[in-house]
């Protein structure tokens, strides 16, 4: 019977030990044999980015040889459940690579260290990061973080010289004011029959349609806020006035078929280098990335107008950047290297040339040289940053954007809601998402 | 049992109950226990976990007071999920749409299903040996082909500008659709377009599967018997309704069980053909929770859809064996 027992326990153990094979380490690394300090990185998958960290990694490690970093990437979509499963279990890596619009939520549940004031404080941070990037690491007055990339949705556009010819519009296009854009992107729009086969001017996305609602509703000095900070108004007359604007270009300018042309089918970038859009309102990070993908397709990135008024007002995403992890046994170490990668003017060089991102440090922008050397698409966006504002503890920012008020514009393009009734629903829809949350 | 034996000692009346000896017994539970480890660690551990889940409003990213995480900021909140799927809520709606959908989606396909397999089936029986193999390859290379791609290859048939169906129709004269997968006024008798393209794409990539079944089944089913309605002059047809169809009522009966079950968890044609639109026309229940799941993490809710589903398919497959059951062989 014992040695019925005792082989029991081995098999058992065998096949527990077999289970827990595959997993990383558990996550306080707190050093190896020969004495160094061990940290952790992980990161998505992007080739660009593991390009950058590896860079500035290696010369952290260079320049601190008590320290050793083991960098782990994961594929985008398996990143977040990675995250998830790891921070239950406690094995995540003690420095990782965050959207900046996930930060509050991940630190109000208790998963991130708060950054101590000898590291960085936040009026320091202040001073040398824009204001909207750094907005998505500072949550109920605590730094959680720092950002390596501004990411900017609005204000620029991809555009397609080959479908500018013929059209008697200027290339590459200055477009000063709306109505220039709305005369101009509508002789670009191309049609066979009733179908539209070419889009003049496509903005129909996933980001672009909630980005320009909240352009609009700031530029005409509105909020989307409530007053308590967390509830929504999306019932005002400046968001109304903004959808009705969007419902015009498309309903009365012919700029883009949203049944054609959405964040589904012939989206914004893929459609874009599709050759069936003449210009694509998107991020200067689809320059970036247009530039690696269709190497021999021509196209510029240019300037878009404010929506109303003269001042150009947004909210914008915090962007990729570093926070370490509530567990990591290695605090110190690990905002050592948050600090290198993030706050240090040559890094931020390599992550942002490498990346082709948009710098999230000032300094980068006021001596661009070495950055445009490597990502010159970028120089366009220059002039926006200072006029961008963090979008603000939205609650589930993908939730609010892709489930919430894109759906609701997209169904008032293709007239199945009037701008009213679609500024009610993201208002109703919004708020309860608001109140689930808590 | 003889006295001998029940005044042998626990040794055996171990070896009676259980007919091994220890050597044996110790063999068996060690080639038992991995596997029993494996399905509870595996299945049996996430099924328990689904069901506690649905009692909490649970998400990974905040950290839980109790034990696995739960309570504090993960609270116990009883049978708040389940009542939120009545809720007048944005979320209740949803889930309300999912469920329908994935109802209409999954009775719509068995139906298409069935009417092509069947008779498919006994078309390719019908045909000579030499060929049959060859048309049952055919039909079945679609089932081992990756769903993503087969979700990509229609997506592109589909599309409006460049897709292989609209520039067929167009090519013989008529008026293609203006968007067969994001244009939410679209409907054939009452279905969304969006529906119906999912639902093509989805049988040309399981069909072959019952085709085989009902292949298989059909060359079991003895010669005698038809030659036996030849004789009483039965035509083709009535020997279809009145003697294959019948005498396949088992077959018919895994064949719809199946079906129904893959149909109620397909994901990926819907995620990669529609992204569960327009206007969430084809946002089934397993996109649902998914994106509830990892998306939003919203784990508590997601695990109470997620039973909603298991319960859908208990019940559907619990009157499908009622009807369909059968109490003979041949």
């Amino acid at each position: 019977m014992r040695r019925s027992v005792v082989i029991l326990l081995v098999v058992a153990a065998m096949v527990m030990a077999a289970c827990g094979g595959g997993a990383p380490a558990a996550a306080p690394t707190g050093g190896d044999a020969a004495g160094k300090t061990v940290l952790r990185v992980w990161s998505h998958q992007n080739p660009s980015f593991i390009q950058a960290n590896e860079s500035v990694i290696a010369k952290f490690m260079e320049q601190n040889p008590d320290i050793e970093v083991k960098y782990e990437q994961f594929e985008y979509d398996q990143f977040i459940q990675a995250l998830q499963t790891s921070m239950q279990a406690g094995t995540e890596a003690d420095v990782i690579e965050m959207f900046g619009s996930w930060v509050c939520s991940y630190a109000a549940g208790g998963r991130l260290a708060e950054m101590p004031v000898d590291v960085m404080s936040y009026t320091e941070a202040q001073e040398l990061f824009f204001a909207a990037p750094l907005g998505g690491y500072y949550c109920d007055g605590k730094l959680y973080g720092l950002p390596n990339e501004f990411n900017l949705e609005v204000g620029g556009a991809l555009v397609n010289p080959a479908l500018f010819e013929g059209k008697d519009v200027p290339y590459p296009p200055v477009w000063d004011t709306m109505d220039t854009l709305r005369e101009q992107a509508a002789r670009l729009s191309e049609f066979d029959g009733d179908t539209m086969v070419r889009a003049g001017f496509h903005f129909v996305g996933g980001d672009g349609l909630p980005f320009l609602l909240l352009e609009g509703i700031l530029e005409q000095g509105g909020s989307y806020f409530a007053e308590d900070g967390k509830h929504f108004t999306f019932d005002t007359p400046e968001a109304i006035a903004t959808i009705q604007l969007l419902m015009d270009m498309v309903q009365k300018d012919k700029l883009v078929d949203p049944v054609l042309f959405n964040a589904e089918t012939n989206q914004p970038y893929d459609g874009f280098f599709a050759g069936v859009v003449a210009s694509s309102f998107i991020g200067s990070w689809a320059a970036g990335q247009g530039l690696v993908n269709y190497p021999d397709f021509e196209f510029d990135y240019v300037n878009t107008p404010v929506l109303f008024g003269a001042q150009r007002k947004y909210a914008a995403d915090a962007g990729w950047g570093k926070v370490v992890s509530a567990n990591s046994a290695n605090q110190e170490a690990a905002w050592k290297l948050v600090k290198f990668m993030t706050a240090e003017q040559a890094n931020a060089v390599t992550f942002n040339g490498v990346t082709g991102t948009i710098p999230a440090l000032k300094a980068l922008v006021e001596n661009p040289q070495e950055l445009l050397a490597k990502a010159p698409w970028v120089e366009p966006t220059f002039k926006l940053l200072p006029d961008g504002q963090y979008l603000g503890n939205v609650s589930d920012r993908d939730k609010l954007f892709y489930d919430i008020i894109y759906p609701a514009i997209l169904q008032a393009l293709q007239g199945s809601m009037t701008a009213e009734q679609a500024a009610q629903t993201i208002h109703a829809q919004a708020n309860e998402m608001v109140d689930s949350a808590q | 049992m003889t006295r001998a034996a029940i005044a042998g000692g626990a040794g055996v009346r171990r070896k009676e109950r259980t007919g091994l000896r220890p050597g044996q017994r110790v063999f068996v539970w060690g080639s038992l226990i991995p596997i029993f480890l494996y399905l509870g660690v595996f299945a049996l551990f996430p099924m328990i976990w689904v069901v506690v889940l649905s009692f909490f409003n649970y998400s990974p990213v905040r950290v839980g007071d109790g034990p696995l995480g739960l309570g504090g900021r993960n609270p116990f909140i009883g049978l708040g999920n389940f009542a939120a799927m009545f809720a007048d809520t944005q979320a209740g709606e949803l889930f309300r749409i999912s469920v329908k959908n994935t109802l209409i989606f999954a009775f719509l396909v068995l139906a298409v299903n069935l009417a092509i397999t069947l008779p498919l089936a006994v078309l390719v029986e019908s045909v000579h040996a030499r060929v049959k193999g060859l048309f049952r390859a055919i039909y079945f290379l679609p089932t081992i082909s990756s769903a993503v791609a087969v979700a990509i290859m229609w997506g592109y048939v589909f599309h409006p500008q460049q897709g292989l169906l609209n520039n067929f129709i167009k090519l013989i004269g008529l008026t293609p659709p203006k968007a067969w997968l994001t244009d939410p006024s679209a409907f054939v008798f009452g279905v969304p377009l969006a529906m119906v393209a999912a639902i093509i794409a989805y049988v040309w990539m399981d069909f072959g599967y019952n085709l085989v079944i009902f292949i298989a089944a059909l060359q079991g089913i003895p010669r005698e018997i038809r030659d036996a309605a030849h004789i009483d002059g039965a035509t083709g047809w009535q020997e279809f309704r009145r003697i294959t169809v019948p005498l396949l009522q088992p077959t018919l009966l895994l064949v719809c069980t199946l079906t129904m079950i893959s149909s109620f968890q397909v994901f990926v044609i819907f995620q990669v053909m529609t992204g569960g639109g327009p206007q969430n026309q084809t946002r089934s229940l397993t996109m649902e929770i998914y994106e509830n799941a990892f998306r939003f993490q919203a784990m508590g809710w997601a695990a109470s859809m997620s039973l909603v589903l298991f319960a859908m398919v208990l019940i559907v497959t619990l009157v499908q064996f009622r009807v369909l059951r059968t109490d003979w062989e041949y």
